[in-house]
């Protein structure tokens, strides 16, 4: 048994829409879950586009977004209006013969839909339900509104970053959507091995800040301990030097190193002799500006890729500085098979990547690239809720269901 | 005096019972990313058994450590985030197979790093979790890793700093949390195809940690593929695809904001008085405002220094902008939103208490602990393993 049918059997209901919640139920479909995504063709995924124009449409831009079709590979979408009461009523139709339902709607949304966990549970006694808000389902804060910049704003984070003199420094655009993405896999996983022992569903609340306050486990336990926040000092290191980000030949292209011991040390001091009038870690941390300039006079002469191998083969801890394109040439992906391609109608091959863990020395196979808009109405609601033909019709007719986004009059 | 939380509630809910009640899981390894893997399984309720060397884990040796007297052994708070509510025991790891605690697991997870040879596992028929930083195999499989090296290699580095370089290495060990957190999930959807009776052979799993980060930065390869690169590293918070989006100086804090849709971005101006701005259509695309960035950011800034953070942050949520409060590590501990979450809890060690976060995930039913307390090294010694087994 592969990793790609380990939850055959399961049926999630994905009501998530952007990165965070859409990632959380791939990584159960890439492991063989039956994931049904939902949306409407008024309010589809805005991950598809937050600023949709007739132009769009017209060019089927909902097809093209890149940043969607990465997030809902290996799942089936349909359509439903869920302000219309038969789009409300088959998506409770739909709950009734699932196992979880996850979602990452603003707060009021799906109460005032009566699609809250009360009335999902109505119907469906043992259903397992997530809510991923920003800030948790409970608090002040529960019905306010972030993306994964906001997420990353209230943890903390930023100011653990950079230096003393400059702002409070983010990481990344979106750094809560995908760790909020790998917490929501979690809590579904851990409420589903719940629901399998003991056929027990439930509500899980999960806050995407909270998701991102263990990675700055180490400034909370420092403030908590010490009763104040710890230096924001940069690339440099309290104990250890050289230690920083180099300079390499061409643009824009730089090296890690972190010398780390003494056997480290001397194996750079063999490569670079020119740190030779450096001696024991004293002296290096004493004189680290200096020691900085001398080896980054050295490594803007190097090219970075062949640099960190060559460091790497002397056991120093080192790594060239990615991009998008070198990703795609990293040599350790390609060795190990992680860039995965998936043929799809409007973008033709794509790469995916693969899921970071594996049951052997292959990655687990990816099946289906991300479905199109309302692409599995039929064999969703035909082949699951036994819809026929002609209901499936009128319901195209009324506009509960179809296959083009509408643009909100 | 550490900081304490203001109520040490150790569970919330009804029901003392945990998902995993039952399920013994070992870790042989103690780093933070097999650590921080098993805290998880702990903290829903499974026995979490340490099998320590004679020195204790790699953990035990990481900052920040509690202050104590001179002479006094350092006692790790970071180790006591991690390890709070598991057993530990002192092993010999030149042959596991024969650990007690090993024989009854259901699940031994490990990093080969740690091991002290090959064999150290031979014979054991369990499922095996190994976290690595490069997986087990590939060119990369022996290289020395890093949270720095990992996020070098991700390209998340690559985008953090300002314009000229060099790139700035995020802080603390965010890689090896992710890796535990992406192992647990592997490690559970495993466990959870054996009891849904899908899979019926033990499994062996390949966990990497550069690939769990990757969940950060894959878009970028995906982007490069299709001839739309990121542009270079923009500035200290400056990120495609839109603008504004940063942390900025109000009158008494920090303000992050981010606004993404044309309704964002007039709110902002209306909340702002941004009135030069508001009527421009050229403005309500995002990468526009991006391109024109540096003609907007003085007039933002000169208005957000004017204001309170606090008042403009409740202000522009009431009106859709997904603005943010930017707390200090000081502050994290008394924002009202957290306290009432119990985002943060007392974790025991020794003769101290001391806060650290709370598991993010909150089952309603059957809820996690909150907090614990941590074992000495080989304070379990002797323990009758077979008596955890369900």
């Amino acid at each position: 048994m592969s990793t790609e049918k380990l939850l055959n059997g399961l049926r999630i209901i994905d009501l998530s829409m952007g990165w965070a919640g859409p990632l959380a139920a791939r990584n159960l479909a890439d492991m063989g879950a039956q994931v049904i995504k939902v949306e409407s063709c008024t309010h589809f995924d805005w991950w598809r586009s937050w600023e949709a124009t007739p132009e769009w449409i017209e060019d089927n831009g909902a097809e093209k977004a890149l940043a969607y079709l990465s997030v809902n590979r290996n799942k089936l979408d349909i359509t439903l209006d869920l302000e219309n009461p038969t789009g409300r009523q088959l998506l409770l139709d739909l709950v009734a013969q699932a196992d979880a339902v996850i979602e990452n709607y603003s707060g009021a949304v799906l109460p005032k839909l009566k699609l809250d966990y009360p009335h999902l549970k109505a119907v469906n006694e043992q259903i397992v339900m997530v809510s991923m808000p920003a800030f948790g389902t409970t608090g002040p804060w529960a019905n306010y509104r972030a993306y994964g910049s906001t997420v990353e704003h209230s943890s903390g984070l930023p100011h653990l970053t950079g230096s003393a003199h400059q702002p409070p420094t983010m990481q990344h655009v979106a750094l809560g959507d995908a760790i909020g993405g790998l917490n929501g896999t979690a809590a579904l996983l851990t409420a589903l091995w719940h629901k399998q022992k003991t056929g027990q569903g439930q509500f899980v609340d999960l806050s995407q800040v909270e998701c991102l306050i263990p990675l700055g486990a180490e400034g909370v336990l420092h403030q908590s301990v010490h009763n104040s926040p710890p230096p924001r000092t940069g690339n440099d290191h309290a104990d250890f030097a050289p230690h920083g980000v180099y300079p390499c030949k061409g643009d824009d292209q730089w090296i890690l190193i972190q010398v780390m011991s003494e056997a480290q040390w001397q194996a750079l001091q063999n490569l670079c002799t020119e740190l030779n009038q450096f001696s024991d870690i004293t002296d290096r941390l004493e004189r680290r500006s200096a020691l900085n300039k001398t080896l980054a006079q050295w490594t803007a002469n190097q090219q970075s890729s062949e640099l960190m191998a060559q460091l790497q083969s002397l056991g120093i801890t080192a790594a060239t500085l990615n991009n998008g394109l070198s990703l795609l040439e990293d040599e350790q992906h390609k060795a190990r098979g992680y860039m995965q391609w998936l043929d799809r109608a409007f973008v033709g091959k794509q790469p995916h990547p693969s899921l970071p863990f594996r049951n052997g020395s292959d990655p687990s196979p990816l099946n289906t690239p991300a479905p199109t808009l309302g692409q599995h109405n039929k064999e969703v609601l035909g082949g699951i809720l036994g819809l026929n033909d002609a209901e499936l019709e009128k319901l195209a007719l009324e506009a509960v269901i179809g296959d083009k986004p509408k643009l909100e009059t | 005096m550490q900081q304490q939380a203001p109520h040490s509630t150790e569970t919330k809910g009804s029901s003392q019972t945990k998902p995993f009640d039952g399920l013994n899981i070992v870790d042989v390894s103690g780093t933070v990313a097999t650590s921080y893997a098993c805290k998880l399984f702990a903290d829903y309720g499974a026995t979490v058994t340490n099998v320590e060397s004679a020195q204790g884990f790699p953990t035990r040796q990481l900052k920040p450590f509690i202050p104590s007297t001179p002479g006094e052994e350092p006692v790790s708070a970071m180790h006591g985030y991690l390890h709070c509510n598991k057993a530990s025991v002192v092993g010999n790891h030149n042959n596991l197979a024969t650990e007690p605690a090993v024989t009854q697991a259901d699940l031994i997870v490990y990093d080969p790093a740690t091991l002290p040879n090959t064999d150290s596992l031979a014979g054991i028929n369990t499922n095996t979790c190994a976290i690595s930083w490069f997986g087990l195999t590939g060119p990369y499989a022996k290289y020395q890793g890093s949270d720095g090296v990992i996020h070098a290699l991700t390209g998340l580095m690559k985008g953090i700093g300002e314009e000229a370089g060099p790139p700035i290495i995020p802080n603390g060990v965010q890689a090896q949390i992710v890796g535990g957190l992406s192992a647990f999930n592997g490690a559970l959807g495993h466990l959870l195809g054996q009891l849904m009776g899908n899979l019926k052979q033990p499994f062996a799993l390949d966990n990497s940690i550069f690939e769990a980060n990757m969940c950060m930065t894959d878009l970028m390869a995906i982007n490069a593929f299709n001839e739309n690169p990121l542009p270079p590293r923009m500035g200290i918070n400056r990120f495609p695809p839109t603008y504004p989006l940063g942390i900025w100086p109000c009158k008494d804090g920090w303000l992050g904001v981010t606004a993404l849709t044309p309704s964002q971005w007039r709110a902002f101006c209306q909340l702002l008085s941004l009135d030069d701005f508001v009527g421009v259509d050229f403005f309500n695309a995002s990468i526009n405002r991006l391109a024109s960035a540096d003609v907007l950011e003085p007039a933002i800034i000169q208005a957000l220094a004017t204001h309170s953070t606090e008042a403009l942050f409740h202000k522009g949520q009431a009106m859709r902008i997904p603005l943010a409060r930017v707390p200090t590590m000081e502050e994290l501990f008394t924002v009202d939103q957290y306290v009432s979450r119990q985002a943060f809890s007392n974790i025991s060690m020794q003769d101290s208490t001391f806060l650290a976060p709370s598991i993010p995930f909150r089952l309603f039913d059957t809820p996690p602990h909150f907090g614990g307390r941590v074992a000495a090294l080989g304070e379990d010694n002797g323990l009758d393993f077979a008596e955890t087994k369900v």
